[in-house]
């Protein structure tokens, strides 16, 4: 699948390194998956690590190589990859890719209509980071708004224009807290997003800034 | 940190690459033939500097002999899985120990990094001294590393050395995020060109 936007490299990195929070795994994880560049640089960063281990110096340690030959069988099952760059389920749908990771297809998530054109689905959240689907139908123009935090926005189905970007299917917006935006959902068709976020969305108009509390984003 | 910190008289780029295809053929050799001598050989290169490195990121000092013989277990016990011709055994191995420690810090172990551990790339640490082949593989890091600006060295080191996020970097230098971002950027590209350019 062929994708024009990307997490920024920290992003992967903190992936590639393990380091990521839970729900932010939870988005790029699905990109990866269809994102062959963004694989490429992971596992670079997992060769780097590489060097990055055998320049560490010793420490002492009292383990015996024999002893783990002597209780521990080799196997031969074919199972396993250890390359974070290839333990992704590689798929040219992303939509598809993850309805399967939620066990879910979209349309069965319970939406809920926070106004006109637009529906939210709240998935998981963990301190102050929550990992929310939207839907909006074709011309959809969002409220302006900045974050406290980071927002990372994969585009599953349509697309949106963003500051002079467009986001097809497969996409990632990274957004953070010097980021101010208004999403703007093309006419050709609804778009669902898949995103993550720090903190609460900071708005520039009184009346989402009203309904806010009861759409909790 | 110092720019200097990171420099080395003389290239190691040959040494370095010549230690890593030894490295890579033990390694194959305890895939294809169950070699234990081979075996030994790593355990004895990697496993020291597998408890320094996940002590580093935040294993608590009593756990990480624990944790480091976890992943010599799973090194004998699946090394076929190993493929040569996409990783080299050091990112193999790398590999598996950073599995563990997403297993570790899962598990709720807490992390108990110290800033200090910036001081174990420092060429001048005297342990270096009386182990030649750590120290062409240390000197052709710090070769590497000193390439770039400080301010982007610093945030590999942080990241590598010490698994912080780029959040954690971000606040811990106190730069907007956007920076480390784009420092980030900047030194994964120079690096991979220099990489590139000394295998």
């Amino acid at each position: 699948m062929k994708t024009n936007h990307h997490p920024s490299e920290s992003w992967l990195l903190d992936y590639a390194l393990g380091n990521l929070p839970e729900l932010f795994e939870g988005i790029i994880r699905p990109h990866v998956g269809v994102c062959e560049q963004c694989r490429d640089v992971i596992s670079f960063a997992e060769r780097l690590g590489g060097d990055m281990l055998a320049a560490t110096p010793a420490a002492g340690a009292t383990l015996d190589a024999r002893a783990i030959c002597d209780h521990h069988e080799q196997q031969n099952t074919q199972t396993g990859a250890v390359s974070r760059a290839e333990d992704v389920a590689v798929a040219d749908d992303i939509e598809q890719l993850v309805a399967t990771y939620l066990n879910s297809s979209l349309d069965a998530l319970p939406w809920r209509r926070i106004g006109k054109g637009l529906r939210i689905c709240r998935l998981a959240e963990h301190d102050d980071t929550r990992m929310w689907m939207l839907r909006g139908e074709p011309g959809m123009v969002l409220p302006e708004h900045t974050h406290v935090g980071s927002e990372l926005t994969l585009v599953l189905k349509g697309a949106y224009f963003c500051s002079s970007n467009i986001y097809n299917a497969g996409d990632i917006e990274d957004a953070d807290e010097n980021t101010e935006h208004q999403p703007v959902i093309t006419r050709d068709g609804e778009c669902i997003c898949l995103a993550v976020t720090e903190g609460k969305l900071q708005f520039q108009d009184w009346l989402p800034r009203l309904v806010q509390p009861f759409i909790g984003i | 940190m110092t720019d200097n910190l990171f420099k080395l008289p003389g290239k190691d780029a040959d040494g370095a690459a010549a230690e890593r295809a030894v490295e890579t053929r033990l390694l194959e050799r305890v895939r294809d033939e169950g070699d234990r001598e081979a075996f030994g050989d790593l355990f004895e290169r990697f496993t020291p500097r597998l408890v320094s490195w996940v002590s580093g990121q935040g294993c608590e000092p009593s756990l990480a002999e624990s944790v480091v013989q976890d992943v010599m277990i799973t090194a004998w016990t699946r090394a076929h899985l190993f493929n040569s011709t996409k990783a080299s055994a050091r990112t193999w191995i790398y590999t598996l120990a950073r599995n563990r420690m997403i297993d570790y810090h899962r598990s709720g172990s807490r992390r108990a990094r110290a800033y200090e551990g910036f001081a174990i790339m420092a060429p001048t640490t005297s342990s270096t001294a009386d182990d030649p082949e750590r120290d062409i593989n240390r000197a052709w890091a710090a070769d590497l590393l000193g390439e770039l600006p400080a301010t982007q060295r610093d945030i590999v080191l942080m990241i590598y050395v010490e698994g912080r996020t780029h959040r954690e970097v971000s606040e811990m230098l106190d730069v907007p995020v956007g920076t480390v971002k784009s420092r980030t950027r900047l030194a994964l590209q120079r690096l991979r060109k220099l990489m590139e350019e000394r295998p």
